[in-house]
């Protein structure tokens, strides 16, 4: 609940700080009109930003997936020692 | 494996960091720029700076749409 009043506040912000500058012709009218667009444009730009940084800089532990498997083989090898079947599909 | 991770999240960085750039600049820059100056060449006129967006826009949605469809549309033949 209080995260989305918070997204609604930051909303409210915007549009109030866009409308004040429509009204108060400190830009071009034109030029406030595209504010919004460039606005969601920026946001889109900063969430691919932030996958693509994240992709990048992402930690493989090689180790961890050494053991990892070394463990799956064993509870393979015990399950199937008391009968039951876990041939993965 | 990791290697193609980072290339296309390389990938994912620069292109998100030039439609930035090149969005801003339309935007926010050129109107300020005198009309003469050479670098409104590099750039298309100002209508199109809401065209294109609005156009991928709607470009996305029909693709999403039609992809969750269509695996609807897969699921439910299966379970049948």
């Amino acid at each position: 609940m209080k995260h989305i009043v918070k997204i609604l506040g930051l909303l409210v912000t915007i549009s109030a700080i866009w409308i004040g500058l429509l009204q108060a012709s400190i830009v071009s009218s034109s030029y406030a009109w595209l504010l919004p667009v460039y606005l969601i444009i920026l946001l889109g730009c900063y969430g691919l930003f932030m996958v693509g940084v994240g992709l990048m800089f992402f930690p493989t532990c090689p180790q961890e997936s050494h053991l990892l498997q070394k463990d799956i083989a064993e509870a393979k090898d015990f399950l199937k020692r008391k009968g039951i079947d876990v041939n993965s599909d | 494996m990791e290697l193609a991770d980072k290339a296309v999240g390389f990938l994912l960085t620069t292109i998100s960091l030039s439609i930035f750039s090149y969005y801003t600049f339309w935007v926010l820059i050129l109107p300020f720029v005198d009309s003469d100056h050479f670098i409104h060449m590099y750039f298309l006129s100002r209508e199109y700076a809401i065209i294109i967006p609005l156009f991928a826009g709607i470009t996305l949605l029909c693709f999403l749409s039609m992809f969750i469809g269509y695996v609807m549309l897969k699921s439910k033949k299966k379970s049948a």
